[in-house]
Formats: structure tokens, sequence, C-alpha cells
């Protein structure tokens, strides 16, 4: 079955098979590999992207459902060489160690900010709460967040700087 | 790679309940997947058909009524629940159990109904329906339509009264519940998103209080009624009686019995207060 969607604001038209996860979709038949798999069964959000809007868990999404929709993955974020305010602010703070969950963070953090311009710290942990950073990278993800925000104080930048 | 299904996704209710006639004994209603893939991707034998049902646009309405009260559609999200203005302004209490179930991209995608007809003990969405007296609107091609509460879906783990050709399409909440107060409580190992290991609703309503209890027997628990003036030590003494945790990995069954317990006291405390 063809299918039709948009990501990264490109049109994709592409055979898939009825059992494709939109996951696999991406990484193996686009080469879209910045979204990872992890648990692969919701838990760890290694595989976060935006659909229509919404952070969901591409491993629990079927490519053949994503027929039309409006997908964003962290291939979206740098343009012309240069990496998106919220990468940037990621990189300033220490927020990436191993990297493996910064795609899903990421795409978390991007789909939170659409209706929150200027998230608290409880509402960004909240956010990410399922999204797993095993090298306990949290306080340096929220750091970033509250940064690119406009929200840290200058004391706490002058710590990191 | 998932194991190989055909997938299916009707865009009429009539073509739906077409289909489950024909297949549905091959088939699985899929809507949210949260359950579904999972079960599929740990090595669950999958159906031959997976019947998508969110191109039936009705299945999306989530509307308020003074009559009917609150209609939730098959297809309606943990998230469009939990964000509702209409939800918020009348079952306050439901938007805030919506809000407990999984990680925000869970909620994005998993359907009340879902949540439901999975009929795991620890459904998050199942505690607080029943303590507002919901009832699911079940159909199929012969069958026509039929209402039951919706203790009555509940008939073991992750077993339901609704039959491989049949759909639940809307949960019901009545008007005589709206506006009541209470809360829930969701035992959980981390402070992350996790099942509940125990989990308590409490809702008031005019002269009498209602709970239920998760996680702690075969299907999700409703209490009988209590009277408003029921002392919190009576609640938890009936719970007792009426539960059946186990031991298992997550946790003990003394402590699901004891979290039980607690979670009544700070519930009921929390109305007295709150009066």
């Amino acid at each position: 079955m063809k299918i039709r969607l948009t990501i990264n604001n490109s049109i994709v038209e592409r055979e898939v098979q009825d059992h494709k996860t939109l996951l696999h979709f991406l990484r193996d038949d686009l080469g879209f590999t910045g979204t990872k798999e992890g648990c692969g069964a919701g838990e760890c959000g290694a595989c976060t992207v935006i659909m229509n809007g919404k952070a969901v868990n591409s491993c629990l999404v079927l490519a053949r459902e994503a027929d039309g929709a409006v997908i964003e993955t962290v291939e979206g974020e740098a343009a012309d060489g240069k990496l998106s305010p919220l990468q940037q602010a990621f990189q300033k703070h220490h927020a990436v160690q191993c990297g493996f969950c910064t795609p899903g963070m990421l795409m978390s953090i991007k789909a939170l900010l659409r209706i929150n311009t200027k998230p608290g710290e409880e509402q960004i942990r909240k956010a990410i709460e399922g999204n797993f950073c095993r090298c306990t990278g949290y306080k340096q993800i929220v750091e970033a967040v509250l940064d690119v925000t406009g929200q840290l104080d200058k004391q706490e930048e002058l710590i990191h700087e | 790679m998932l194991k190989e299904f055909c997938y299916l996704s009707p865009a009429t209710r009539e073509e739906l309940l077409d289909m489950l006639a024909e297949k549905g004994s091959n088939g699985r209603l899929y809507a949210g997947g949260t359950d579904l893939l999972v079960d599929i991707r740990g090595g669950k034998a999958p159906p031959q058909y997976i019947i998508d049902i969110k191109k039936i646009e009705k299945y999306h309405i989530l509307s308020w009524g003074e009559l009917e009260g609150l209609s939730i559609g098959a297809a309606v999200t943990c998230s469009d629940v939990a964000g509702s203005a209409v939800v918020k302004a009348h079952y306050p209490l439901l938007a805030e159990a919506a809000e407990h179930l999984g990680s925000p991209q869970l909620r994005n995608r998993a359907t009340i109904i879902g949540n439901l007809c999975t009929a795991s003990p620890c459904a998050d969405m199942a505690p607080m329906l029943l303590c507002l007296d919901a009832s699911a609107e079940i159909s199929s091609k012969e069958g026509g339509t039929r209402r039951i509460p919706l203790k009555e879906l509940f008939t073991g783990v992750k077993k339901t009264s609704c039959a491989p050709h049949e759909v639940v399409e809307r949960i019901i909440v009545p008007p005589g519940m709206a506006d009541s107060v209470g809360g829930y409580e969701k035992l959980k190992r981390i402070k992350g998103h996790d099942l509940a290991l125990a989990s308590v609703a409490v809702a008031k309503k005019g002269d009498r209080i209602r709970v239920a209890i998760g996680s702690c027997a075969v299907t999700p628990v409703l209490l009988p009624d209590f009277p408003i003036d029921t002392p919190a030590a009576v609640i938890a003494a009936e719970a007792e009686r009426s539960i059946m945790p186990i031991d298992d990995i997550r946790a003990s069954r003394d402590y699901r019995l004891f979290m039980v317990k607690v979670y009544i006291e700070r519930l009921m405390a929390a109305l007295q207060h709150a009066q």
C-alpha cells in the first residue's frame, strides 16, 4: 500500500507493508536514523517524533497510520548547517552525553514549547517523563530548556560558562 | 520488525460493523496501539487483521449535554480528555485521572476506551470512570446497540464482555455525577511513568461517596456506595474485604493492601478538608 506524508516539510510517497512501524519506516526505508529504537515498547521515548503536532512513540505507530500525516523528526532541527536554538542550548549546557535519548528529548520538548513558550521546571520534567536518559543528565536538559526560553537567571548561567 | 498482519481502516461505522461481523474473530480493534503493538512486539501472535477505528469521524467526538452527560467516542485519547475544557468544567476528576496514564507520548495515542477494553486490572481510566457511574455503549451488526454499566465490561484479567464482533463505541458519564469532588491516587515505583501498583479513586456527589480500586484484583473493583459521613476506616475495611491483591515482582500483597488504606485515608481527609 502506498502512503503519502510530509516529513520535515518534504512530501514523501512510498510503498509500505502493513506491519511496518513508523519508526522502522523512517529508519530503514527513508534513512532517517536520527530517530532511535530503544525499548520498542513505548517506555523509553528514544523513538519520539512529532506527528500532527503531538509527540508520539514512533515504535507504536504503524506507518500506514501516518498516511496524510505531518511528521517532524530530529533531522528537521538543524538548517543550513546550523543547529536549532534548542540544539544549541543542549550543547551549551552539556545536555548530551551518549546522545541516544537526545533526538527523542528534542522532539518532546519541541512539542511542549509549541503549547507553552515558558514552561517551568515541573512542566519540563513532566513533558519528558516518557523520555529516559540513562546517563542521567536530566538536570542539564531542564537547564537547556530554561535557557532557550529565556528563564535561566544570569547567576546560574555564569556557573556554566 | 513486527510479525505480519493485515491492516484495515474502515471509513464508516457501517463498514466497521460489517467487517467485525465477517472478520471479528480473526481481528483485533486498534486505536492507539499502545497495548496491542506492545503485545505483538513482545511475541504474542498477531491477529490476522488489525482494524483501525480512527478513520471513523464520529468516534472522535467528545461532547457534553445536560441530558446525557459526557460522551467519549472510541477514538478519543487520554490527552483529549485531560485537555478538554468541557471535561475540566464538568468532570475535573476525570481530566485529572487521564493525566495519570503513561507518559505524554502514550497519552497522545492511547484512547480512553482502548485502556478500558484492554481490561488490565491496573487500567488507569477504570477506577474514576467506575466512580462516576459510567456506562459503555456496545454495538454490532446483528445485535444493534446495547448499553451496560462499565462494571459489567470487566470480566477478568484482560477479558471483557465485549464480543469479537462487537465494538465499544462510546463511554457515557451521566450528568448526575458531574461536579463530583474527590481524587485519584496511584502508586508507582518511580515518579515518572509507570503502571499502577495500586490505585484508588474517590468521588463524592450529593449524599454519597463512591470508591473504586485498581491493580488489586482480577478486575478494577467498585465498592458499594457509602453515605457521606462514613469514616475513612470503615471504607478502608470494606476495601480490604473486596480486593485480593497479588504478590508479584512489582509489589507485595501486603504493600498494596497497606497503600490502598493510606490512599483512602488521604483522599477522605482531603474531602473533609475541602468542606
